[in-house]
């Protein structure tokens, strides 16, 4: 609760500076609400607490995902105002958006009413919608902010629907009492609330931008300032999929041979199509774009045998791969930044011209792929773990097949970075510097240690 | 308290809602003006908000209504951000036509 | 107890590398250099402490630092095995890695990225060092992408070659296609075993039948990784493509060290092997054909560092003929004398290279023996201990696995003794080609013709003094005297009551012996005739001379009878091989899968139209089509 009301207050603070002119003061206020609520996350650690009558529950679950969104978000607050602060008016509104959209995700990390599901979805998806747009003047800023909003309005019908006949017959939106019913039909559910629970989970396979629902996907990504796509694939992508553990762990397993096979059909088409098509794309934005396709689609490998493991490699994955985007969009920004396109061409001789980014850069698509000593390598490595405990065998080796393929265009950029020449100079603003570094030696220490993180849940 | 609404049994609720909520999607399916689009997305909501309503009333449980007061005010906000989108949208490209809209793609 | 302390071993060349990587652009050559060679240096002498504490007691020993990974059940520790498979293995890497190390200090010392390369050499060694010392496969697995990501770094050294780069690619790219096989056999070996430890695997593999269908999978998943790693057909064509990486890296990764772990993953799981008599009928023929189309190739390869190349796959190929055998001590014993004498000719070709400004064709070479007295020499010494030359290293190990051959399967061992003359030729091509006749260089290069610095020259002599006595590793049954590497590594087969006891024949022994030592002689004949003299010859008329004159002159045309019926076919064979099999088939298919997929990806893309209403339909059918499971569902009640 703390959490929640420490983000609110520093966001509200902050939109407050940003209508009195004092926009200085914007930034202080947004990070030091974002540390203050690292510190109040972490003090309920193994205290869980129930807040308003059950409607939500702040378990460890919600704080290991959450300290995770909210280290993701500050430093990625800390990238945008030393980066971006040149280009934009609006920053204190920007910054007290993402705090806001913050909120609605550690809602979606502790819900146990389906209000809350759908207040949460609803929080963290205006958010998007608004940041997705904020380069008024920018005509793909534009698009790829309806195409969202149009989209994801759209999907909240169907999720509301599900919530609605899920309502019809239990007569109870708190997910204990949900579970408890289901428990006592021993899976066999009137057609009313099965409708109801695929709905949900169509709803839900959308807002994690699982095929066939991920067409938003590539051209929201690719529209949206980058270091906004950065927040919507890193944080964004744990959120959702954080939400989708919580509810079908607490809820539907009993309910599991009706919905895995919806499960396990998007994850083998999100990698497929991710993949392939990322294989295609000259654009590296694009080309990240359609790998988080992909990478959702490995995600939901651990959702498909849903077991004890679930949430645990769910959590380093999501960990793993917020880590590598938040690197290589930030770095895809400065190197668009300078060069003026997203082109793998952009990235030429950047090796030669500032190797730090390179070497950044270079572990980060390192960890894309999933090489061993990256914290990649060890994301996939439980994941299929997980899902091998279920009994997905060929679902895992068709995975892992398609984890292959991957390292084909992730070291394209990175070929480029070292194969080529470039005369430009690149520089880079001390703190983002360090931050980045930063990033580079957290994806190593993971991949070199992951059993300090993934005993955790 | 028996009213007329309690009379009418709860299968004329759900067979209207789920034709509203079709002719939602079919609106989506099939305009192009985003804002017609947008109100097709309205039309859903309201669906669910009335099948909310009548399971509310049929198990005398308050819950289901108390979930359509939040869907009515964050479809509120929603229109909010909707329409600033739409507005901004039809200023820099003078038009809505979602048609239109594909610098995006491939 | 030293043993507790061997995490040493792969921790000095790993703060190598984070120093020379921190330091690198900075520092100057002297100190980067001297941070490299020490890291190995002080390794390697760590190895002779585990060494010689292991030769006292005799006991293998597990070493567990920590819980690696935990997952449920899965619990798997970082944790090194130290027994006598790993100390060769051990021995081998960090001598022959610190000799590389010491030469590449005057190899590359014209080179600007001097500390990015020691870096990404000690890099290599870490993850090498791993790899063989880890304790279960997971952590094989781990020092297996390690290998596989450096020698991408090193092929890719000279980045500003795009030829280089695409070198780089392909053998990154072949790589994962074995090391998925790998990792698919990794998680097989979990299901089944419910383990990924060597220990509790293999001990518990005697409860399965021989030809047991989950081990026949295992051990085909495991050979496609050691395929691909070790360069065999058909994953082979990355390895020739990887010379394009400096030369002490191609004997270090691309000879000596990283080719093999295939080898070294394959005796390690012998037990698993053992039994899958099939599996073990597809090594050896893949071994053998390996064997034989590498060397075909060789024979007209004129890049020096090429032919080096196919000699490798060529060796290699003779390795794994032995472990479809199950003869894994003789490859083990292959592998050992290999790494001594590849990587010396491999370092006697860079140090010629280095002579020459960075000439690789042999074509220009030639008369290399005046102003290189001491590479010519050493390089002498491994061609013949590569030729097979009694009472040198490869005579032994080679003979070995001929006989092991032959007792198993004649034909598979007729086509090794083929490709065994082949082998004699091309090396011995390359020697005088490189060594004899006139210079054919430019005047420039002839001018700037030296022998190496000590730095360089050294390790060559150390490698040739190891190539000319490596053979007392294994001396042969016939002596009497006992087989060291065999007797040494006979605790790795505990486990394995599969592998047949065998003793060869005394007959054979010697017959093999005498067959080779023939060969020799008449290959030499012929090369030397052919390559060292043929530019001296005048051409003398000697039309005008009697018929008995010309029939002896021309040594009766068997020089021409050789030349026509045997010489032309081969090269043409060899060429054709080069073009169609390597670049056209091989290639070919790994290209084709890629625009296979390219194209999957231009369609896929077209359903991207941009259009909301287009991305709004497919998600109502994919509903639709999610709903129909209700509807199933309900009707079949």
């Amino acid at each position: 609760m703390n959490v929640l009301l420490t983000l609110s207050i520093a966001a509200t603070l902050a939109l407050f500076f940003g209508v009195l002119r004092l926009k200085n003061l914007a930034t202080p206020v947004i990070v030091i609400g974002l540390l203050a609520s690292l510190v109040f996350n972490a003090m309920e650690w193994n205290n869980t607490t129930s807040i308003f009558n059950d409607m939500m529950l702040y378990n460890n679950f919600t704080v290991a995902f959450a300290s995770v969104g909210l280290f993701i978000t500050l430093i990625l607050v800390l990238f945008y105002s030393e980066l971006s602060a040149k280009h934009e008016f609006h920053l204190p509104e920007i910054l007290a958006i993402m705090l806001f959209g913050t909120v609605g995700g550690i809602v979606l990390l502790s819900f146990r009413n389906m209000v809350m599901l759908f207040l949460g979805i609803e929080i963290l998806s205006l958010s998007y919608y608004v940041l997705a747009g904020i380069r008024k003047q920018n005509v793909y800023s534009n698009e790829a902010s309806l195409k969202y909003f149009l989209m994801g309005a759209f999907s909240s019908g169907f999720l509301l629907m599900g919530i609605a006949l899920i309502y019809g017959v239990t007569a109870s939106l708190n997910l204990n009492e949900i579970a408890g019913y289901v428990n006592n039909a021993k899976g066999i559910v009137p057609p009313y609330f099965l409708v109801g629970v695929l709905l949900i989970l169509s709803a839900l396979l959308f807002k994690v931008a699982a095929a066939p629902f991920h067409f938003w996907t590539p051209d929201v990504y690719d529209g949206a300032p980058t270091l906004i796509t950065a927040l919507m694939s890193s944080v964004g992508k744990l959120y959702s999929f954080g939400a989708f553990v919580l509810l079908f762990n607490s809820c539907f397993i009993p309910l599991i041979a009706d919905w895995e096979v919806i499960l396990w059909i998007a994850a083998l088409l999100s990698m497929s199509v991710g993949n392939i098509t990322a294989l295609y794309q000259k654009s590296v934005k694009r080309m990240l774009a359609y790998s988080s396709i992909a990478h959702a689609g490995y995600m939901l490998l651990a959702l498909v045998g849903i077991n004890n493991l679930t949430s645990g490699s769910v959590l380093f994955y999501a960990l793993a791969y917020a880590l590598a985007s938040v690197v290589s969009f930030v770095v895809l920004y400065i190197v668009r930044d300078k060069k003026g396109s997203y082109d793998i061409a952009s990235f030429n001789g950047l090796a030669q011209k500032n190797r730090m980014l390179a070497v950044v850069f270079t572990i980060s698509m390192l960890s894309l792929t999933g090489i061993p000593l990256t914290a990649g390598f060890f994301g996939k490595f439980y994941i299929f773990n997980s899902a091998l405990q279920s009994g997905y065998y060929w679902l895992t080796a068709f995975a892992v097949i398609n984890s292959f393929i991957g390292a084909y265009y992730y070291l394209k950029p990175v070929v480029a970075m070292f194969a080529s020449k470039s005369d430009e100079e690149i520089t880079m603003p001390a703190l983002s510097n360090s931050l980045l570094i930063l990033l580079g030696i957290l994806i190593i220490l993971i991949g070199a240690l992951p059993g300090f993180i993934s005993g955790v849940i | 308290m028996n009213t007329i609404f309690q009379q009418i049994p709860i299968e004329h609720y759900i067979t209207l809602s789920a034709i509203l909520f079709c002719i939602g999607v079919l609106g989506v399916l099939t305009r192009r003006n985003a804002i017609v689009l947008f109100m097709s997305v309205e039309l859903m909501l309201n669906s669910v908000n009335l099948l909310l309503v009548a399971f509310s009333m049929f198990h005398a449980n308050p819950a289901g209504q108390i979930l359509v007061f939040f869907i009515m005010a964050v479809a509120a906000a929603e229109v909010a951000i909707g329409l600033a989108i739409i507005v901004m949208i039809y200023r820099n490209l003078k038009t809505i036509d979602i048609a239109e809209l594909s610098k995006l793609k491939h | 107890m030293f043993t507790q302390l061997v995490w040493l071993v792969p921790l000095f060349p790993l703060l190598g590398f984070v120093i020379n990587a921190l330091g690198f652009g900075k520092w100057s050559k002297t100190s980067a250099s001297i941070i490299g060679i020490g890291s190995v240096l002080l390794s390697f002498v760590s190895v002779i402490f585990l060494f010689m504490e292991y030769s006292g007691s005799g006991q293998a020993q597990t070493i567990k630092l920590f819980d690696w990974i935990v997952a449920g059940d899965l619990r798997i520790g970082f944790s090194f095995l130290v027994d006598a498979l790993t100390l060769n293995m051990l021995l081998i890497i960090t001598g022959i890695g610190l000799l590389i190390h010491i030469y590449s200090s005057g190899y590359m010392h014209h080179d600007e990225g001097f500390g990015k390369f020691f870096a990404y050499l000690n890099l290599f060694m870490f993850s090498m060092l791993i790899l063989v010392l880890g304790s279960n496969f997971v952590m094989m697995f781990i020092g297996w992408e390690g290998v596989g990501l450096c020698s991408y770094l090193l092929i890719g050294y000279w980045f500003k070659n795009r030829e280089y780069t695409a070198a780089a690619n392909k053998a990154f790219i072949m790589n994962r296609i074995g090391d998925l096989g790998f990792l698919l056999g990794i998680f097989l070996i979990y299901l089944h075993f419910g383990s990924v430890e060597y220990q509790d695997v293999f001990s518990s593999a005697s409860f399965f039948s021989a030809g047991d269908a989950a081990i026949v999978a295992i051990t085909l998943l495991l050979f496609v990784g050691a395929m691909g790693k070790s360069a065999q057909i058909p994953l082979y064509t990355w390895l020739p493509d990887a010379m394009a990486g400096p030369t002490p890296v191609s004997a270090l990764i691309h000879a000596a060290t990283m080719v093999t772990a295939g080898i070294y993953m394959i005796v390690r799981s012998n037990v698993l092997f053992s039994l899958a008599p099939v599996t073990l009928e597809i090594i050896l023929i893949i071994g053998v054909a390996t064997a034989m189309i590498s060397a075909i190739i060789a024979l007209t390869q004129n890049d020096i560092k090429k032919v080096l190349a196919y000699s490798t796959v060529s060796q290699l190929g003779y390795m794994f003929a032995a472990l479809g055998v199950q003869a894994y001590s003789t490859a083990m014993f292959h592998v050992t004398t290999h790494a001594f004498f590849k990587a010396l000719l491999f370092l006697g070709a860079g140090s010629v290279i280095h002579a020459m400004s960075g000439e690789q064709n042999m074509r220009f070479m030639g008369g290399l023996k005046k102003k290189l007295p001491l590479t010519y020499f050493t390089m002498l010494i491994g061609t013949l201990a590569i030729t097979g030359f009694p009472l040198l290293s490869g005579f032994f190990s080679k003979d070995e696995i001929l006989l092991s051959v032959m007792s198993h399967n004649r034909i598979m061992f007729i086509l090794l003794v083929i490709t065994s003359v082949l082998s004699a030729t091309y090396m011995l091509r390359l020697l005088f080609m490189t060594f004899f006749g006139q210079f054919r260089g430019t005047h420039e290069q002839e001018h700037h013709l030296h022998e190496s610095p000590p730095v360089m020259t050294y390790p060559l002599i150390i490698l040739a003094f190891l190539s000319v006595t490596g053979g007392i590793l294994g001396l042969p049954h016939i002596t009497g005297v006992h087989h060291v590497l065999s007797d040494f590594l006979q605790p790795i087969f505990i486990n394995n009551t599969r592998i047949l006891p065998h003793t060869p024949e005394l007959i054979a022994e010697v017959a093999v012996w005498i067959l080779s030592i023939a060969t020799l002689a008449v290959v030499g004949h012929f090369t030397y005739r052919a390559y060292a003299l043929a530019e001296t010859d005048k051409h003398p008329d000697i039309s005008k001379k009697s018929v008995w004159y010309r029939l002896s002159y021309n040594k009766f045309y068997v020089d021409e009878i050789y030349e026509k019926g045997i010489v032309r076919p081969v090269l043409a064979i060899s060429s054709v091989l080069h073009r169609w099999f390597d670049q056209f088939f091989i290639d070919g298919i790994v290209n084709g899968a890629g625009q296979v997929a390219l194209l999957l990806a231009s369609i896929l893309r077209t359903v991207q139209t941009g259009n909301i209403g287009l991305y709004v339909i497919i998600m109502v059918a994919g509903i639709a089509l999610t709903l129909f499971i209700v509807v199933f569902k309900f009707l079949s009640i």
